[in-house]
C-alpha cells in the first residue's frame, strides 16, 4: 500500500498543480491585452487574490502541494533507484518508451528551478517585500504589472521564461494522464480521450507560459 | 552467419561480473537465439571452458522460463516476444550482440544470465489462488459470466511471469505482473471472496520483495509477450482504494 500511498500523493498534488496552471495561465493572459486597459486589470486582479482570506488557503495548499510533490518524488526516484541498482550495459529504453516518461525526474528538477527563478522575481518582492520597492499605481494598488513588464524587458529572463516552459510542457504531458491512471482511472476508452487532453493541456501550458514573456517584451 | 556475442559472466550470486566477447560463426539465420547460445556453449565444451548458464524450458513461448536482455531490449529487438522466439535472422551478419540478465534487486543473480524470480511466486503465495472447492470440473453453466468480463480475465491470465516488465523498467517495479494476477482473478466470481485481501496481501508483499514504484512509462506492456496492458495497472490501483476503504 506504501508504494501506492506516495504515487499517490504525487499525483493528487500534481492534479492540484494542474488545476492551478489554467487559473495562473489565464490571469496571465491579462498581459496580452493593450496596456492602458492591462495594468489596471492585472493591479486589481492581484490586489484582490493578496487580500482574498480564501485565496490565502488556497495559496497555503499550494505551497503544501509544491513541498509534497517535491519531497515524494525524491522518495520515489532514491526508492526506485534501490530497487534498480545495477544498470544495463546497453539499453534502447526509446524503443519502448518516450524519452518524457523515463525523465520525469530531471525535467521535474527544471520545473522546481524554473518555480524558484519565478518566486524569487514575484512572490519575493511583492509578497515578502525583497529587493526594490514596488510602486503603486493611479488607483492606489501595487503596480505589479510594472513588476512584470520590466522584469521581461530583460532578454536573458524572457530566455529563461520561455526555454523552461518547454520541460513544463513535457513534465505536464506524462505527469497528467499519469496521475489519473495512478488515482485508478482505468476506462479503455476513457484513456485514449485523457491521453489526447493530457496532449492539448501540456501544449497550451506549454505555448502559453512560453510566448506571454516574449509578447510583453515586444509591447 | 558470424556474430560477436557480448555475454555477461558471473561465476555467483555474490561474485563481480563483467560483459565477455565470443566470437560465433557457423550460425544460419534459422537459428533460434537461444540455439546460438547452445551451439557457442557446445564450443566452449570443447575448448575446456564454462559453459554459459541461462534458462529456457518450453522455447515455444509459453512457459515465461527464458529472459534475457538482449541489444538494451528485454527479450531481443521485437515488441511482445520471448527470448526462445527470437531467431538469429533479426540480426545481421557481423552484428555485436549484448546480452545481459534481467537487472533488478528483486531478481539476484544465480549465475550468468539467471536470475531468481521466487520473488514472483512468494507474491503469488500472497493471494493468487481461488477458495473454490476442488475436484471434477463443474458444469460450465452453474456460474454465468459474460464474453467482456471473461475475455478480460483471460488477457490478464495471459502473463505467464517471465519477468521482462520488471527488467525492462527503470525503476524495476512488478505493477504490471502483480496486477496481472490479480485483475485475472478479482474479474470473475469465483475471485470475488478473497479479493480485497487479494489486492492488499500482493501489493504489500511486491513493495516488500523491493520491486519500485510503477512511473507509467509504458515499457513493460511494450516487452510484454503476452502484451498484457498498463490499464491493469491502473485498474489494479482501483482495486486497491476500494480494498482500503472497504477494509
Amino acid at each position: 500500500m506504501n508504494l501506492f500511498f506516495r504515487k499517490s500523493i504525487i499525483a493528487g498534488t500534481g492534479l492540484f498543480l494542474c488545476i492551478f496552471l489554467i487559473v495562473h495561465l489565464s490571469a496571465n493572459c491579462i498581459l496580452l491585452l493593450p496596456e492602458d486597459i492591462s495594468r489596471e486589470m492585472y493591479n486589481t486582479y492581484s490586489t484582490t487574490l493578496r487580500e482574498s482570506p480564501l485565496i490565502k488557503i488556497v495559496a497555503y495548499l499550494l505551497y503544501a502541494s509544491i513541498f509534497l510533490h517535491t519531497a515524494y518524488a525524491a522518495i520515489v526516484t532514491y526508492q526506485n533507484r534501490n530497487a534498480k541498482p545495477d544498470r544495463y550495459a546497453v539499453n534502447n529504453a526509446k524503443e519502448n518508451s518516450s524519452w518524457t516518461s523515463q525523465n520525469m525526474g530531471l525535467l521535474g528538477i527544471l520545473v522546481l528551478l524554473f518555480i524558484v527563478v519565478h518566486l524569487a522575481n514575484f512572490w519575493a518582492r511583492i509578497k515578502l517585500g525583497m529587493g526594490a520597492e514596488v510602486a503603486m499605481d493611479n488607483s492606489g494598488n501595487l503596480d505589479v504589472y510594472q513588476v512584470t513588464y520590466s522584469l521581461f524587458q530583460n532578454p536573458y529572463y524572457v530566455a529563461f521564461y520561455t526555454i523552461l516552459a518547454i520541460p513544463l510542457g513535457m513534465h505536464l504531458h506524462h505527469g497528467l494522464k499519469s496521475a489519473f491512471k495512478t488515482l485508478g482511472f482505468h476506462h479503455k476508452r476513457g484513456l485514449k480521450v485523457l491521453s489526447k487532453v493530457s496532449l492539448i493541456y501540456a501544449a497550451v501550458m506549454s505555448i502559453g507560459f512560453g510566448i506571454i514573456p516574449v509578447i510583453v517584451y515586444f509591447k | 552467419m558470424k556474430v560477436t556475442l557480448r555475454i555477461w559472466r558471473q561465476e555467483g550470486p555474490i561474485d563481480k561480473g563483467e560483459l565477455k566477447e565470443y566470437l560465433v560463426d557457423d550460425l544460419t539465420e534459422d537459428m533460434s537465439f537461444l540455439e546460438a547460445l547452445d551451439h557457442l556453449n557446445e564450443q566452449l565444451v570443447l575448448k575446456n571452458e564454462k559453459v554459459i548458464a541461462y534458462e529456457y524450458d518450453c522455447r515455444e513461448g509459453i512457459c515465461g522460463q527464458c529472459g534475457l536482455f538482449i541489444n538494451g531490449r528485454a527479450h531481443g529487438p521485437h515488441d511482445h516476444m520471448t527470448t526462445c522466439q527470437l531467431h538469429m535472422r533479426s540480426f545481421a551478419d557481423g552484428d555485436t550482440i549484448t546480452v545481459e540478465p534481467w537487472r533488478a534487486k528483486a531478481f539476484p543473480i544465480v549465475k550468468d544470465l539467471i536470475v531468481d524470480r521466487s520473488a514472483f511466486d512468494r507474491i503469488i503465495g500472497q493471494g493468487a489462488y481461488i477458495s473454490a472447492k476442488t475436484g471434477t470440473a463443474p458444469e460450465a453453466n452453474s456460474i454465468l459470466i459474460s464474453k467482456e468480463v471473461s475475455d478480460k480475465a483471460m488477457d490478464a491470465a495471459a502473463c505467464i511471469g517471465c519477468g521482462a516488465c520488471v527488467a525492462t523498467c527503470k525503476n524495476a517495479s512488478a505493477a504490471l505482473f502483480t496486477s496481472a494476477k490479480i485483475n485475472h482473478l478479482n474479474s470473475l466470481p469465483q475471485g470475488k471472496p478473497e479479493s480485497h485481501h487479494r489486492a492488499l496481501d500482493m501489493t504489500k508483499q511486491m513493495e516488500k520483495e523491493g520491486f519500485g514504484h510503477c512511473t507509467f512509462t509504458g515499457a513493460c506492456e511494450v516487452e510484454c509477450p503476452e502484451g498484457i496492458s498498463i490499464t491493469n495497472i491502473a485498474e489494479m490501483n482501483a482495486r486497491l482504494i476500494r480494498a482500503k476503504v472497504m477494509n
